[in-house]
């Protein structure tokens, strides 16, 4: 059984990103990128079914300019098998990718996609979804747990309020929430290792895939600054101050 | 010319810094502000990730089962083993496993499996002494300590101090004279700690709380013949060698503390409010973490271009002295102006400032005083004839 992951380029969770003066985005330049958290945890559930014997090969695929090769050498040190750069200099969004996607697993025939159940730049939240949709694939978003039965996968997904367990038929689309797993360091070999396992390089019209844009970033914003907190004598006053000015009870 | 990392070397980076940051940084909450161990089920959990990690025995060559490093990526390593609270003296508290005594290496066979084995696998210690209380800084000449020979052993007198962890060490490398002055009359000698003979006579408490140094004592102390290290007489080179090559790592602790205390004060200063503005906004402090930034970055390229003439198998010798002077000194500039900027809470113990400031001053002295480092390239580019 072949996996697919999917991992994006995205700023380090670590940096405080700057948006830049004509609101038209957030500052790159000098920044630090790295995998997506969530899009780790994928190569990581992706690594564990093959060392589980579930699973023969995980391939790794990144949308984006190249220097996604830099996320896609690390997902190959953490243990996936290959990976396969989309190179395209276009503002890339949900539906550009999934449509990526959905023509490299028409190419590679995957079983399974895991990916994370969001990447933390845009929170779009998307291109799973979309993916199952483009192929009428199963679907299983924010996965706690998955288990891979015989042309299924059952999944538990963490919903609002609780969890839900779920079947779907494969091939299927999972992606992963931040219970699924811990994703492991690299190790110095694998880190060597990857060096030499191969990434293909296609484009978008090398697949017959067109990835321009369809919404319009109309205008970026820093979030509102935080105010500074205040000491309140009574708990009396403390509801009181919930009640009336945050009107939060 | 290639300045910039390969994406192995960046990949190695990131996850020695992401394994700081997210198991041994949090640790030290717990722990005691001066502390340098760990307690042991967290080194143990710890030693088995680094060895998942493929980094355990960092210093080890790979021919006796060290990871397979270069000297430049070591010293990238480096740089990111000291960001933490005790990590100038104890980088990660020792969860990378060391490789000991890096002469013994040179050891004969029977010596190796007595003493250079059973260290790396963690069951023996070993002390390295060779400072006396004549001096350290230029050993060849202020060694006292005699060793005369009598049948098969040899019989040593003298002392020595600030020798680090001689009072836990199952046996050190003991540097005495057997001929006459000067670099060749010096032989190296494996000395077991329970020889008869062989005293700590005390501990020299110093600015370090956690870590203190040995003054040690030799009274007839019979050593073996088969326990000199190396040749007769050519002990000094093995000291020597030594060294050099320390001070890159050495260097590279120092820049790795200035900068996590670099990026305390930036992330401090756009946070603290004085008279309606941060402290980020006036020009006194902007120029502060200015200086900073560029005291770390001469540092860690003078560090860095030492490592790769090492690596290359040139001579290194003046440019490890360089970036000796350099990241001891600039490290400890660093440090100071982000104390000033946290102000009074630079000076508590809740942050890892104070401890820094005062290990950071042994660092100019350590190692080769500053002094000696200058002397050393002076020597290189005035002439060998100076003395």
């Amino acid at each position: 059984m072949k996996v697919l992951v999917a991992a994006k380029r995205v700023v380090d969770y670590n940096v405080n990103v700057r948006v830049l003066s004509d609101e038209s985005g957030v500052d790159l330049n000098n920044v630090k990128m790295s995998v997506n958290p969530f899009d780790e945890i994928a190569i990581e559930e992706a690594v564990r079914l093959k060392e589980a014997g579930q699973a023969e090969e995980v391939i790794v695929v990144s949308v984006g300019t190249s220097a996604c090769q830099e996320q896609i050498r690390t997902a190959l040190a953490l243990g996936a098998d290959r990976g396969i750069l989309v190179e395209t200099d276009e503002e890339v969004q949900p539906l550009g990718i999934a449509k990526v996607l959905k023509a490299i697993m028409d190419k590679e025939q995957p079983e399974i996609v895991i990916a994370g159940k969001q990447a933390i730049d845009g929170d779009n939240s998307q291109t799973g979804q979309m993916l199952a949709a483009l192929g009428g694939y199963g679907q299983a978003t924010f996965a706690s747990e998955v288990e891979l039965g015989d042309g299924t996968a059952t999944v538990t997904r963490e919903i609002d309020g609780g969890l839900e367990t779920i079947t779907v038929k494969l091939p299927a689309v999972i992606t992963t929430d931040l219970r699924l797993n811990e994703p492991r360091y690299a190790s110095l070999p694998n880190i060597m290792k990857a060096k030499k396992k191969p990434i293909d390089t296609y484009t978008p019209a090398d697949l017959g895939v067109d990835v321009t844009p369809s919404i319009k970033t109309l205008k970026v914003s820093p979030p509102a600054e935080r105010q500074a907190g205040i000491v309140v004598e009574t708990v009396e006053e403390l509801v009181d101050k919930l009640k009336n000015e945050a009107k939060v009870i | 010319m290639e300045l910039s990392l390969s994406n192995e070397q960046q990949m190695i980076v990131d996850m020695v810094r992401r394994f700081v940051r997210e198991e041994i940084v949090p640790l030290e909450m717990h722990l005691d502000p001066d502390a340098d161990q760990l307690e042991s089920d967290d080194r143990e959990r710890l030693v088995g990730k680094v060895k998942e990690m493929g980094l355990y025995g960092l210093d080890i060559p790979v021919e006796y089962g060290g990871p397979d490093i270069d000297v430049v990526t070591r010293t990238l390593m480096a740089i990111e083993m000291s960001q933490h609270r005790a990590g100038l003296y104890a980088p990660c508290y020792g969860v990378f496993g060391g490789a000991g005594l890096a002469q013994l290496f040179e050891a004969s066979d029977a010596q190796k499996e007595k003493y250079l084995y059973p260290t790396l696998r963690g069951e023996k210690r070993g002390f390295f002494g060779l400072t006396e209380p004549s001096g350290g800084s230029d050993p060849a000449r202020a060694i006292q300590t005699r060793a005369i020979q009598d049948g098969d052993d040899w019989v040593i007198n003298g002392g020595k101090i600030f020798i680090s962890g001689a009072d836990k060490a199952d046996f050190g490398l003991v540097f005495a004279r057997t001929g006459g002055e000067g670099r060749g009359g010096v032989t190296c000698f494996i000395v077991d700690t329970d020889t008869p003979g062989f005293h700590v006579r005390r501990i020299v408490h110093t600015l370090r709380s956690a870590h203190y140094a040995t003054e040690l004592q030799f009274e007839d102390m019979h050593v073996p013949a088969i326990n000199i290290l190396g040749q007769l007489n050519k002990g000094f080179a093995i000291a020597n060698d030594r060294l050099s090559r320390q001070r890159i790592p050495y260097s590279a602790g120092c820049i790795g503390v200035a900068v996590k205390a670099h990026e305390m004060a930036l992330e401090y200063s756009k946070q603290r409010e004085t008279f309606g503005a941060p402290l980020s906004n006036r020009q006194a402090i902007q120029w502060m973490l200015v200086d900073n930034e560029i005291d770390i970055k001469q540092a860690t390229w003078l560090t860095l271009e030492a490592a790769d003439r090492a690596r290359r198998g040139d001579s290194f010798r003046k440019e490890a002295a360089m970036c000796k002077i350099v990241a001891t000194e600039s490290a400890g500039r660093v440090v100071d102006r982000a104390m000033q900027i946290h102000g009074g809470y630079g000076v508590t113990k809740d942050f890892p400032l104070e401890r820094w400031y005062r290990e950071l001053r042994i660092r100019r002295i350590g190692e080769g005083p500053n002094e000696v480092q200058r002397h050393i390239i002076a020597r290189d580019i005035i002439g060998a004839g100076l003395r």
